[in-house]
């Protein structure tokens, strides 16, 4: 019998941290604020739109934001660079362990955080949880067209492949899930891995200024790794350790404030 | 792939591999007639659970980019942008994210019908305003229009898009001897297309529209171009932002806005220089005198009128920052300047524009990578057929009122909304025996119809937009329908050619076309033979075929023009400040929404999504500076009324503090009367501040006006997606 | 109970200023007949008042329990005023404040029990009942809060056929199986003890009620082998709920101490939600007797001056713990420097509703420690219920301060929202209306008074002369 005595290795990074499979970067530098991220989202994600009293009042439902700040004041005013929020898609998730009923989980092949919707009872506590605040509830039945008689028509461009959430629900960024189980069945039809930049979410897709990128970060050589190790990537809340899987690339315009 | 494979593994693979071919199928010649046809009956590319995808044109605005529209089931399901299209290679803005929501818009007008003047009544359900019609009975409506009238009775208004349309109501007017018809848009209005045409006109003596080289620049300096957000065409002018940021060899760009309010392309600037509205031109020219100086060149005679103080003093601004702008411009290698938005909307905007030009020509960009073109002239065009200013508009309400016109047609226009109320439009029509409208939607210019005779939203027409600016190339995108039509609707263009037929005669011979895709082709026919397309036929059908399934024909070269540098500098410019309209303590400047455009208001998600600057949503708001704002003792969600010599709005107030204390802004966008339930009575449109005062090139001077506001002590509250809390402070409203 | 105790000498005039150590012991025992059917007389007497008072809260009851969690169940909870970020508003708040409400019954019950403390004896059963009404507030309004209650049963372990099990790393998880695990012991703690009682009751009754009452007492016949049974549950269970009753409070701090949320995450939660329960619940109690003296008959032979003074001295004591435990809560994160909790504080003492945090600090501290030093208001109950009422809105805004304004404070400041509740006001009033009724109910058929305990109380109680004076002792038989 002998016993292992050899001294683990230890890096400066955590195994988690070198993992991950998807992942987003975020140029503020090129980000124009022009929500186009937010509409196409929306309409692939069947997100429905809750009117000016809700709105006013934080519950429009938009899996994506766009953040901006003002330094200063007139005339030295500034707008900090527009910061495009949405699940960060944390490995450590704070979201995950607090739901009672596991409709918040990881997602093991993806690695990326699911909601299920069925299995959701509303505590919303992953919202509290959630530093990133990204997290968006259904407060009322805001997709039933019998009850909003104005989407009879509207309704028709549901898409089929994203479930319409009723009341009671919470809902979250997917990183677009629907595209990327797509495009995996269509790479394993054919027999292959998935090519960098096959599967594009909805608000990567329309980003006139192509300030998203989405891809695999498992894979050193593809667009959004290389895009990642810029010298101005940073996490949000990076003292947190979430490990976010979505980098942003400080923004330098504004007299290079940092958002 | 594993050698095992289980059943549910199979039936998604199955599902995928039919999927993957079923992409881009686009109408094979066969199928130029959508049809409703039972499930059993099913096209065999429908298969069910399997997307289909068509190319077609986004209509939202007329840049003409290319959508790529998934279709489920004979349902418009998502928009993407169509990656081969070069206006927006792949890319949209959340306007045609959002068309579907035209689309399917449960305020659609969904039968033709009579309608009662006044009444916002388009369905004979609702009430004794609307009486439907058929479609036989518009035939002969429009027919006897056509023939009954004297040709220079009937008169055409249509919208910036689609081409298709313009181009059968010119051959149609050309051969019944009527007048050409009229084009606007709103955006045209507020984009001064005009004022840049004429002053491009006039320095170089080509005609076109400019082009601005943004993503090959190293240093751009915009007097007060939104070209990020409405501007002629934001999508592709939004990638050359990109392009511009991520730089040449590593050297990123650097982007200076100048402009009284700091828009969302100005906040995407290096930096802001807060000029005073209408010193743009003074400045421009100052620039110019300050940069001749620093090269140790003699003073072209463009800039010889410059007075650097003068200009600083009208401007506002202090000498450091025009200072440090030309060492800016000393140090950079490809500087581009840009006039725009409300800067040409002065009575001095043509010199504006032409001291903004003439600056490019100094630092010798004509015609360079990174400089300034005159756009390329779209496939079958002659030339750029620009929208009327609001000069030629205030000419045709003339000649409205006069009485003269007994039958106006209308479409894809709002002129009741867009137009200034100082000029008229509505009265006018009161002069129209017969106003005909192929309103979409039910706007306050189908209110004033005695006809509404619906066409197809765009998604469910066929037709081609050519493209103005924007791609490099010469593009002619291309629609077709992507489902059936969802109301009984019907393409105007074939309304007009039944209507031709119908007539018989000259007409009927003219027009010989059996439908618009019969008509399309007859102008398609004429690129079959282009060699240097993205694509050639030998045959119409397949070229008709390829186009539907491409969404347009392009051609691969660069067919912009350089215009002649040679006698820009030699001409004496203006160096006035612009004279402004009012005698109210205020500036206003009024500025086209970013998401909603002119006529996005009836689209519930758009109203939802946030103003990118102030972040506002569903509502109006008027921008204050915080400390003015303190001055008038109004905070937050305070309603103030804002009067000009011409008119005056209510709308709640938002401190923002991007904005000269004395300059006020509002969005233009809301306020509607009528166009359905989301948009109306909801927020002023701040056109009905707007006087009739243009400038020399005819455009109109909405941002030269000075007027007064008032505290009402009303108090509605925005609703806002941002905190104020967190923004501005635990003590904000 | 076979010891035949000495009669006692009667109380002495209560001598101003002088506090008798006898006085708790009420040392004016009467028959046991006599007493019993005071009990009864309270239980059986219902006047107009009553009835009309019953008869509002049921409406009320009605309207805004019934009604209102129907409309937020058809509606979802955009009726409710939470948003984002504000997910958990006030039904929250009523959690926590109930299960803190709960509390008091089993602290003055189960650790006065075992500590032996002869003051709890009449108002043990008035605390162990609003224990158990209190904790079904408490679930109630977890209930009203969930986005889906039609799918509440999830939270339950049960078996099913999809393996499907809920998470038990989630502190919500936690606190379900807490709370269900203290309302079942409270209910039998609350049950033990009154067995007797209702034995009592059941001798005394006549028809359907005998049988009812027969069934609910057991066939407790009160022989000496049942008392030594009845004893030891008892004991078993005073000493097994006292860290279940930590533990509830603990658990419930957790949901909040558990979170990565600025103001929330802190180690001190758990005693420090303890106390701020006790402080709570010490005060309701106050209320409760002062009602039940106020309005039930013979109650101010049970409950005396002495023992609202006891109590006054018990919420000094618990106000001053609460104000060092809530001072710690600020002097750590202080010492912690984190810019985000800066904020909150910041938030909460300078933000818009800034009048909420100091009417919290007057009515948890300034109002107990400048009125409960002094015995003669300690011991004057209305003053007492006043005061108790204070604590009670202070304890509730604390509680509205942590929840609903510590998620306005979260590390993206563009979300951050002030919380403006709707439906929730009428849902409070709800179950405050729900719980006097089920009070007010519980009255008529369970004696508040444990009749029993008293009189054992009283029968063991002696004087014994050491040297001149009369020290008051027990007898050996508790």
């Amino acid at each position: 019998m002998s016993t292992d005595l050899s001294v683990p290795v230890f890096t400066n990074q955590s195994e988690e941290e070198l993992g991950g499979k998807w992942g987003m970067v975020i140029d503020q530098d090129l980000c124009t604020g022009c929500q186009a991220c937010v509409a196409a989202c929306s309409m692939e994600n069947n997100i429905p739109f809750v009117g000016e009293t809700d709105a006013a009042y934080g519950r429009s439902i938009q899996w994506i934001r766009i953040e901006r700040f003002w330094q200063g004041s007139f005339p030295e005013v500034k707008m900090t660079p527009y910061q495009p929020m949405m699940c960060q898609q944390c490995h450590n998730a704070p979201c995950e362990p607090v739901c009672p009923v596991f409709a918040s989980v990881h997602s093991a092949s993806e690695d990326i955080n699911l909601q299920v919707y069925n299995r959701c009872v509303g505590t919303r506590y992953c919202a509290n949880n959630c530093p990133y605040q990204v997290r968006v509830f259904n407060w009322r039945d805001y997709a039933d067209a019998r009850v909003r008689p104005e989407l009879v028509t509207l309704q028709n461009q549901l898409n089929p492949d994203v479930t319409v959430r009723r009341r009671g629900v919470m809902e979250k960024c997917t990183f677009c899930i629907q595209r990327i189980r797509h495009t995996e069945d269509v790479a394993k039809s054919e027999g292959r891995e998935i090519r960098d930049g096959e599967v594009v979410p909805a608000c990567a897709q329309a980003c006139p200024a192509d300030a998203i990128i989405f891809g695999r970060i498992d894979d050193p050589n593809s667009r959004v790794s290389q895009a990642g190790l810029a010298s101005r990537g940073y996490h949000q809340l990076e003292e947190l350790n979430l490990l976010p899987r979505v980098t942003y690339l400080k923004g330098e315009s504004n007299n290079g404030s940092n958002g | 792939m594993t050698d095992k494979i289980s059943r549910r593994d199979f039936l998604k693979l199955a599902g995928v591999g039919a999927a993957t071919t079923a992409v881009l199928t686009g109408c094979g010649p066969a199928s130029r007639y959508v049809t409703r046809e039972p499930y059993v009956k099913m096209p065999e590319y429908t298969y069910n659970g399997l997307s289909t995808y068509y190319a077609t044109t986004c209509r939202e605005c007329s840049a003409g980019c290319g959508l790529i529209v998934r279709t489920f089931q004979g349902r418009a399901i998502k928009v993407e942008g169509n990656q081969n299209n070069p206006v927006n290679l792949g890319k949209t803005c959340a306007r045609g994210q959002i068309s579907l929501h035209g689309l399917y818009n449960p305020d659609r007008v969904q039968n033709p019908g009579k309608h009662v003047r006044g009444e916002n009544v388009f369905s004979s359900d609702k009430g004794a305003g609307f009486q439907e019609l058929t479609w036989l009975d518009v035939t002969n409506i429009v027919a006897d229009a056509l023939t009954k009238n004297q040709p220079d009775e009937v008169a055409f208004l249509v919208g910036m898009a689609p081409d298709h349309l313009f181009d059968l109501v010119t051959d149609l007017t050309q051969t019944i001897g009527a007048p050409a018809p009229v084009r606007f848009g709103a955006l045209g209005m507020f984009e001064a297309r005009t004022t840049l045409m004429k002053a491009a006109q006039e320095l170089f003596g080509q005609s076109g529209l400019p082009f601005f080289d943004i993503g090959n620049a190293d240093l751009v300096i915009s007097f007060g171009a939104n070209f990020l957000e409405t501007w002629l065409s934001p999508v592709a002018q939004t990638r050359g932002y990109s392009q511009l940021r991520k730089g040449k060899n590593g050297r990123r760009g650097y982007f200076v806005q100048l402009e009284p309010r700091m828009s969302q392309t100005g906040a995407k600037a290096d930096e802001w220089v807060p000029l005073a509205a209408g010193s743009e031109a003074p400045v421009a020219l100052a620039i110019g005198r300050l940069l001749a100086e620093a090269r140790g060149i003699s003073l072209p005679p463009a800039f010889a009128n410059a007075d650097v103080n003068a200009a600083l003093s009208a401007a506002g601004v202090n000498p450091e920052s025009i200072q440090h702008l030309v060492d800016l411009i000393t140090a950079s290698e490809r500087p581009v300047f840009i006039p725009g938005g409300a800067a040409l909307a002065q009575n001095n905007g043509l010199q504006t524009a032409e001291a903004v030009l003439a600056l490019n020509a100094f630092v010798g960009n004509l015609g360079q990578s990174g400089g300034v073109f005159l756009s390329a002239i779209a496939p079958l065009a002659d030339e750029y057929h620009r929208p009327a200013s609001a000069k030629e508009m205030a000419d045709f309400v003339g000649k409205l009122k006069s009485g003269r016109v007994k039958t106006l047609f209308i479409h894809g226009v709002n002129p009741v909304f867009e137009l200034p109320k100082s000029l008229g439009f509505a009265d006018a029509l009161a002069n129209v025996p017969q106003v005909i409208s192929f309103a979409t939607f039910p706007d306050e210019t189908a209110v004033q119809a005695d006809y509404v005779f619906p066409d197809h939203h765009s998604l469910e027409s066929w037709g081609y937009q050519k493209v103005a600016t924007g791609a490099s190339s010469s593009v002619l995108s291309g629609s077709q329908p992507v489902i059936v039509p969802f109301f009984n609707t019907k393409s105007t263009v074939d309304v007009l050619l039944a209507a031709a037929q119908q007539a018989g005669g000259s007409l009927a011979a003219a027009l010989p076309f059996k439908d618009e895709v019969e008509f399309l082709q007859s102008k398609l026919v004429n690129l079959i033979n282009e060699s240097d397309g993205f694509f050639s036929a030998p045959e119409i059908n397949t070229f008709t075929a390829y186009f539907q399934q491409h969404g347009g024909w392009w051609k691969t070269t660069d067919d912009r023009v350089a215009p002649s540098s040679a006698d820009v500098l030699n001409r004496s410019l203006n160096a006035a400040a612009a004279r402004l309209d009012g005698d109210g303590e205020f500036f206003f400047v009024p500025f086209v929404s970013p998401i909603l455009g002119e006529a996005g208001a009836n689209k519930p998600w758009l109203q939802e999504v946030p103003d990118p600057t102030t972040t506002v949503m569903w509502n109006t708001w008027v921008e204050i500076n915080p400390d003015t704002a303190a001055k008038l003792g109004v905070d937050n969600g305070d309603v103030v009324k804002v009067t000009s010599a011409y008119g005056e709005v209510e709308a709640s107030v938002y401190k923002y503090p991007a904005i000269r204390p004395d300059t006020i802004a509002m969005p233009f966008g809301q306020g509607h009367t009528a166009y359905g339930q989301f948009a109306q009575g909801r927020g002023v449109n701040p056109a009905d501040l707007f006087g009739a005062s243009m400038n020399e090139a005819g455009d109109l001077a909405f941002a030269g006006l000075r007027v007064r506001v008032e505290k009402t002590g009303k108090t509605k509250p925005l609703a806002r997606m941002e905190s104020a809390l967190g923004v501005y402070g635990f003590d904000a409203k | 109970m076979a010891v035949t105790a000495k009669s006692l000498p009667q109380a002495r005039p209560h001598a101003k200023g002088h506090e008798d150590p006898r006085e708790q012991l009420m040392f004016d025992p009467k028959p046991r007949g006599e007493m019993n059917a005071m009990v009864l007389e309270s239980m059986h007497t219902a006047t107009w008042k009553f009835w009309t008072l019953a008869g509002v809260l049921t409406v009320l009851v009605l309207t805004c329990f019934v009604y209102a969690w129907y409309y937020l169940i058809v509606q979802g909870l955009g009726v409710a005023g939470v948003n984002r970020p504000v997910f958990w508003g006030i039904f929250l708040v009523n959690t926590v404040f109930w299960i803190g409400i709960s509390h008091a019954g089993t602290f003055i019950s189960a650790i006065l029990r075992v500590l032996k403390v002869e003051a709890r004896r009449p108002f043990t059963r008035a605390a162990e009942l609003m224990t158990t009404f209190g904790l079904v507030q408490a679930g109630a309004s977890i209930f009203m809060h969930m986005g889906r209650v039609w799918l509440a049963y999830w939270l339950f372990p049960y078996p099913n056929e999809r393996g499907l099990w809920p998470d038990f790393h989630s502190p919500l998880m936690w606190d379900f199986l807490a709370i269900n695990t203290y309302l079942l012991c409270s209910t039998m703690y609350l049950f033990l003890p009154l067995i007797p009682d209702l034995a009592m009751v059941r001798d005394q009754s006549k028809g359907p009620l005998k049988i009812f009452y027969r069934v609910l007492s057991l066939g407790f016949r009160g022989t000496e082998n049942e008392w030594k049974n009845l004893q030891t549950a008892m004991n078993i269970f005073a000493f097994a709920i006292i860290p279940v009753m930590f533990s509830v409070h603990t658990i419930v701090s957790w949901d909040f101490a558990m979170a990565t949320r600025p103001g929330w995450s802190s180690t001190v939660f758990g005693p420090y939600f303890v106390i701020g329960a006790l402080h709570s619940g010490m005060a309701a109690v106050a209320i409760v007797l002062f009602m039940i003296r106020s309005t039930m008959k013979n109650m101010k032979y049970f409950l005396r001056p002495e023992h609202f003074d006891f109590l006054g001295k018990l919420m000094l004591m618990v106000s001053m713990a609460w104000a060092y435990f809530y001072f710690n809560d600020y002097l750590v994160p202080w010492y912690g420097g984190d810019k985000w909790e800066k904020l909150f504080a910041e938030f909460i003492e300078k933000g818009p509703l800034w009048y909420l945090w100091y009417i919290m600090l007057i009515c948890n501290i300034a109002v107990p420690w400048l009125t409960l030093w002094n015995k003669n208001w300690r011991r004057t109950p209305w003053l007492l219920a006043i005061i108790g009422f204070f604590i009670n809105v202070g304890m509730w805004l604390e509680r509205y301060v942590i929840i609903p304004e510590g998620l306005t404070i979260n590390r993206m400041p563009f979300t951050w929202r002030i919380y403006i509740p709707a439906v929730e006001i009428y849902l409070t009033i709800g179950t405050l209306s729900l719980f006097f009724l089920l009070y007010l109910l519980a009255s008529r058929v369970i004696p508040l008074i444990p009749v029993w305990e008293v009189q054992e109380g009283q029968k063991a109680h002696m004087l014994r002369k050491v040297g001149k004076a009369e020290i008051p002792t027990l007898s050996e038989m508790e």
